[in-house]
């Protein structure tokens, strides 16, 4: 049986199939969950309770959401393509779920493990901006227009500054695997040594997932939801499930390439009777609280302080860092072996 | 100095940390909200909530079809209707308050000369149909029955304050 | 001519005026409960205090003071005002704190002046006093513990309704307003002490409880319950109509209202035609308009004109009958009569059929004649008018008929109209009264008319009126009192019979095959031949509607526009203040439909063109509301043989004041008014 799936050319499909499932699940629980998290996070910096019915603590309210969204009638609109606006949805859901591909969870616990994994990493998120793009265009309506665009412009100033961002941690590790990357990452965690490389990444990442303070595209209080006003239903959920399917993708490539992926804190003891999977999670769960937090903390960025910000901060700077820290490898021979 | 001073401030992000940290604070503080449909909170006396037609002790209705109260409905939502009963006094035949048309603003209650018409402190009297919030007499009345002790108290409550 | 001045105003009013009323001439409110213009003066309730300059410095009664030269009045001195307030608050002592449940709330003299005069709570500790309810009749509820002692009841029950009814017993706090030994009102005019209570002891009794007054459109309209034409305004709220109260009219009814066009109101819901029905197979089955007019053009396709008739009945606008009468013409038809009661009216010149005097001009009048008529069952706004005359200064009242009590002293001068000729010759001693009278004036009553020597009487009349010298130039004492609100309208519109045309006794018995009735129940319908086609056209099911082959359900007077000619031939418009019931609809406009259905479509589609044609026809339904006093210089008198008269007893021409049309019928409360006033003659029939 285990040979089968291991050399069987239908086995092997069959076992990725398995692997992708046992990873998928998982991740959508966690988006269920991060749901109501949110909400939670967000209600006690309120001083409010937050979902609490719906089951003990209200547990059971993002399966409740499932189940309301699953029940609404989905409305296209009549002046919509209608292929597009039904593909929009799917490939945001889609793209969101594969960059999980390569993302290693553990030491070779990567179901593709390829060579490029940081490239392919960022091809899939830049994707994103297509579901966004077309869900806009295709709604044939002015709001979700006018989001989509704010998004496509906000995710193409920010990926790349975020490039850079990667160019300098690839020069530490020497290597596009996101495996080494980890693992390049024993002796001390990119954080430190990069912590404005961090910083950057981390505020691009908010800017990447639409996310507060850079919600432009939805920005409920102008546009309305922005792209995805004219969404019901399952075809709002999956955006819905994708937008956050994404947060945790970007908390789980920050994690990989700043907080040490898997690898327990300092790498002493007791910190590492804990399994790698367990660190990796929990480093996760920081960044998403973090994400939450910012929500919490910071109010809606003007458009062009946004643009600004991008352009005339991040840009110049991740650029000088890269050089700096380009610089400082090669001075003092601290040039990874490739 | 101030411009460094400044820059550096805006450099380490020295206000988003303040904030991220006064939020923190926040998460940890005791919650204002409490779990509603399980814990209530206090009601005042004069709370304004789902009318009631009230009844003497002795079982005889309060109303005297005075109509102040359908006069002075800024929604015109108490239609009144009324005519001698046997017993020659007056008395309505269709008392209908329109709780959809109305505002809760309680002056039915303050104009009302006996204390028949009141607001109660009922809130929860949500219904799945409209025609369900047309409230008749009987409704009313049925209200008055269910809540009179509170009824009396808060009146009572309110008394010196009239 | 006295000058005062009122709080710096100066006016100049009649002599014997009071300082009230040179107040009102200044436009200054003086508050009062007992004054009331149209009765005498009390002075018993001190509400009207004012200060007068150079008088004992104590605050006057302004109603009871009378206007002098020079006088300097103050109405609004810290005394005045102190005055007024203990005033209130000695009213308030006894007067009970039940406005909630009192129908006078929001309409009541005592709520709005206490208003301005009253105290937020009351001093007065000790127990109020209680006065048992007394049971004045069917109409007038009364809550006796909130009388102020006004006795402005008592006093017009006494002046002007002229029955001594009503009065007070014992004194000060003990007082009672009551009638002494239990019994109903018997006046036909006790409504009004509803309207002249300031408080809320005396209040209607049908309309108990009903509504508020802020509730009620208000409407203006005519009654039609007696051809004086009675200003009325209709308070309706919703498709009800509610109450009827009077509009003051100095020229008509003052701001009086006999009880009939006040309280009948309660037959306007019962016993209605909300629906067409047409005759099957001997039975009435309800049916459509399309159905009713259907029926009614497939009978009159195959006939002549002269086969087909037209009769108008009592309470009709003169709309439908000038669309009726339109329709009749178009078809071919003279048939038409007004004259149920078989009245022997003569059209032919206006003041032979109308009541030429005026109402406002009875009071100049120093000696009257009635002729078959009672006043005061037939027309009791006009009877407080000849009343009213009559205690001014007691001018000589002589009655040919049913001897009765007018409320003023008559000579009975005989009930057959032979004893007219007795007049005429000078043979009878009130011969003498009437030629030495200046202005006297004959009212000829429909009692006398119909009767077959209804024309001689009529001739009789004039001829005696042209010998007494009430014809002249500025003075036309020649009357003739009508019943019916519809009967002066009707002559007007010459809806009578035209050339060849048949009138009402010669369209019974089969004299037409059509027999259109526009509300006409007065009459003996079993007197239609069996095999006439009666078509019924009206808002009660009654006499008419019994005998029906085909009902066209119509609008009562208070759910049209409509415009009412009274006995004077004074043209007044009423306003419609609901829609009528179920599937009825306006009368000139049911006509007007039907027109189109048979071809003969009349050439009006507006309330409004409806009345260019009525002036078309006669000149006086462009006049409203307004009618010149004219004399009488054309003294050829109308076709009739005064020797003609028989010997015969005039019989009264209304029987049962209370139940005299369609609408009284079926009213519950004018059954009750009837029962009061006669239990005989409800447990004769």
């Amino acid at each position: 049986m285990i040979d089968f799936l291991l050399n069987h050319p239908v086995g092997i499909v069959i076992l990725t199939f398995m692997k992708a499932l046992a990873l998928l699940v998982p991740l959508l629980i966690g988006v269920a969950y991060l749901t109501y998290a949110e909400r939670k996070v967000l209600a006690a910096m309120q001083l409010r309770k937050g979902p609490n019915v719906v089951g003990p603590f209200g547990l059971l309210q993002p399966f409740a959401d499932a189940l309301k969204m699953i029940m609404k009638e989905t409305i296209i609109p009549s002046g919509s393509n209608r292929l597009l606006f039904l593909l929009a949805p799917m490939l945001t859901f889609g793209l969101a779920m594969l960059a999980w591909a390569v993302i290693p969870v553990n030491d070779g616990w990567a179901i593709a493990d390829i060579n490029v994994g940081i490239l392919y990493l960022f091809a899939i998120s830049s994707l994103g901006v297509y579901g966004i793009i077309i869900a806009g265009w295709a709604s044939n309506s002015k709001y979700a227009f006018l989001g989509a665009m704010r998004s496509a412009a906000q995710m193409v100033s920010y990926e790349v500054s975020m490039g850079f961002v990667l160019v300098s941690v690839l020069l530490c590790v020497g290597s596009l695997n996101l495996t080494d990357v980890v693992r390049a990452q024993t002796t001390v965690w990119f954080a430190i040594p990069l912590f404005p490389m961090f910083i950057i990444f981390f505020i691009s990442a908010l800017a990447e997932t639409n996310r507060s303070p850079f919600d432009l595209p939805e920005g409920e209080s102008e546009i309305v939801a922005g792209f995805f006003v004219e969404y019901s239903s399952m075809s709002f959920a999956l955006f819905f499930l994708g937008e956050y399917a994404n947060m945790i993708l970007m908390s789980a490539m920050t994690t990989i390439l700043f907080l040490g992926g898997w690898l327990a804190p300092f790498g002493i003891e007791p910190f590492t009777w804990i399994p790698g999977p367990i660190w990796f999670i929990l480093k996760i769960c920081f960044c998403l609280f973090v994400f939450l937090w910012v929500r919490a903390t910071f109010p809606r960025y003007r458009y062009d302080q946004l643009m600004r910000l991008g352009w005339k901060v991040f840009l110049p700077f991740s650029l000088a860092w890269l050089v700096l820290t380009a610089g400082a490898l090669l001075a003092f021979g601290w040039l990874p072996d490739v | 100095m101030a411009f460094l001073d400044r820059t550096a401030r805006s450099m380490l992000l020295m206000e988003l940390v303040s904030g991220l940290g006064l939020t923190l604070r926040y998460f940890f503080k005791p919650k204002v909200t409490i779990n509603y449909p399980y814990e209530k909170g206090p009601i005042s006396p004069r709370f304004k909530g789902e009318h009631a037609l009230r009844r003497y002790p002795n079982g005889e209705e309060r109303c005297i079809a005075c109509k102040l109260c359908e006069a002075v409905c800024p929604a015109q939502a108490i239609t009144i209707e009324a005519e001698p009963r046997d017993d020659g006094s007056r008395r309505t035949t269709r008392y209908d308050i329109d709780m959809t048309k109305c505002i809760y603003c309680g002056l039915c209650e303050e104009a009302c000369p006996v204390d028949a018409i009141v607001e109660g402190p009922n809130f929860e009297f949500a219904t799945e149909t409209r025609e369900e919030l047309l409230y008749d007499k009987d409704k009313l009345l049925a209200n008055g029955d269910r809540w009179e002790p509170e009824l009396a108290r808060r009146l009572e409550l309110d008394a010196p304050y009239r | 001519m006295p000058k005062l001045t009122i709080d710096g105003i100066e006016v100049e009013v009649a002599n014997g005026s009071t300082v009230l009323q040179a107040c009102e001439a200044a436009g200054i409110e003086v508050p009062r409960f007992c004054y009331h213009d149209r009765l005498s003066i009390a002075g018993n309730c001190r509400m009207c205090l004012v200060e007068i300059e150079k008088t004992p410095p104590k605050p006057i009664s302004s109603c009871t003071y009378p206007a002098a030269e020079g006088m300097i009045v103050h109405t609004d001195t810290p005394m005045v005002r102190n005055g007024r307030r203990g005033v209130m608050e000695f009213l308030l002592i006894n007067h009970p704190l039940d406005c909630p449940i009192c129908d006078q709330g929001g309409e009541c003299d005592l709520q709005d002046q206490a208003m301005g005069y009253g105290m937020d709570h009351s001093r007065y500790e000790e127990n109020k006093r209680a006065v048992k309810d007394k049971n004045l009749g069917p109409l007038v509820k009364t809550v006796m513990t909130r009388c102020i002692h006004c006795t402005r009841c008592i006093r017009f029950i006494a002046e002007v309704a002229g029955v001594p009814d009503l009065g007070a017993t014992s004194r000060g706090e003990h007082m009672e307003v009551g009638t002494y030994v239990e019994k109903a009102l018997g006046s036909e005019l006790s409504g009004n002490i509803i309207d002249l209570c300031p408080v809320g002891a005396l209040t209607s009794k049908p309309y108990a409880f009903t509504a508020r007054p802020w509730e009620l459109s208000k409407v203006d309209s005519i009654d039609v319950f007696d051809a004086v034409g009675t200003n009325i305004r209709i308070d309706s709220r919703g498709p009800e109509v509610l109450r009827i109260l009077p509009r003051i009219n100095e020229d008509v009814n003052e701001e009086w209202l006999a009880d009939k066009g006040r309280f009948a109101l309660d037959g306007l819901k019962r016993r209605r035609l909300d629906k067409p029905w047409v005759k099957e197979g001997g039975k009435l089955v309800a049916a459509t308009w399309a159905q009713a007019f259907a029926a009614i053009a497939g009978k009159l396709k195959a006939l002549a004109g002269d086969r087909i008739g037209a009769i108008a009945g009592d309470l009709c606008d003169a709309e439908s009958m000038t669309a009726l009468r339109d329709l009749m013409v178009a078809l071919g038809s003279a048939n038409l009569d007004c004259r149920q009661d078989g009245a022997r009216l003569d059209g032919s010149r206006r003041d032979f059929y109308s009541f030429n005097t005026s109402i406002a001009g009875i009071e100049e009048a120093d000696a009257v004649l009635i002729i078959g008529a009672n006043p005061r069952k037939e027309a009791p706004v006009l009877n407080a008018r000849i009343r009213k005359t009559w205690v001014n200064a007691p001018i000589p009242i002589g009655v040919i008929g049913a001897e009765t009590d007018l409320t003023y002293d008559v000579t009975h001068l005989g009930g057959s109209p032979a004893v007219l000729s007795a007049l005429h010759d000078g043979s009878h001693p009130f011969a003498a009264v009437l030629r030495n009278a200046k202005k006297p004036m004959i009212i000829v009553g429909q009692a006398a008319l119909a009767r077959p020597d209804g024309s001689a009487i009529l001739a009789a009349a004039w001829r005696l009126a042209a010998e007494i010298g009430a014809l002249a130039a500025d003075w036309h004492g020649f009357n003739v009192l009508h019943t019916a609100a519809a009967r002066v309208g009707a002559m007007d519109l010459a809806f009578l019979p035209g050339a060849k045309g048949k009138n009402l006794d010669a369209m019974m018995g089969g004299g037409v095959d059509v027999l259109w009735l526009l509300g006409a129940d007065e009459f003996d319908t079993s007197r239609i031949g069996a095999n006439t086609f009666v078509i019924y056209q009206g808002h009660h099911g009654d006499a008419g509607a019994r005998r029906a082959d085909v009902i066209l359900p119509g609008a009562a007077y208070t759910e049209k526009h409509g415009a009412y000619v009274n006995t004077e031939g004074r043209v007044q418009h009423g306003f419609r203040a609901i829609d009528p019931p179920g599937d009825a609809r306006e009368d000139w406009r049911i006509i007007r439909a039907f027109s189109d259905q048979i071809g003969h479509k009349l050439p009006y589609d507006t309330i409004e063109a409806v009345r260019a044609r009525m002036e078309q026809i006669n000149p006086v339904f462009s006049r409203v509301g307004f009618l010149p006093r004219f004399g009488c210089t054309d003294l050829s008198g109308p076709a009739g043989d005064p020797a003609a008269i028989s010997d015969a007893p005039i019989q009264p021409a209304v029987a049962n004041y209370y139940q005299t049309d369609p609408i009284s019928r079926s009213s519950v409360t004018m059954a009750a008014c009837t029962e009061a006033a006669s239990p005989t003659l409800v447990a004769a029939e």
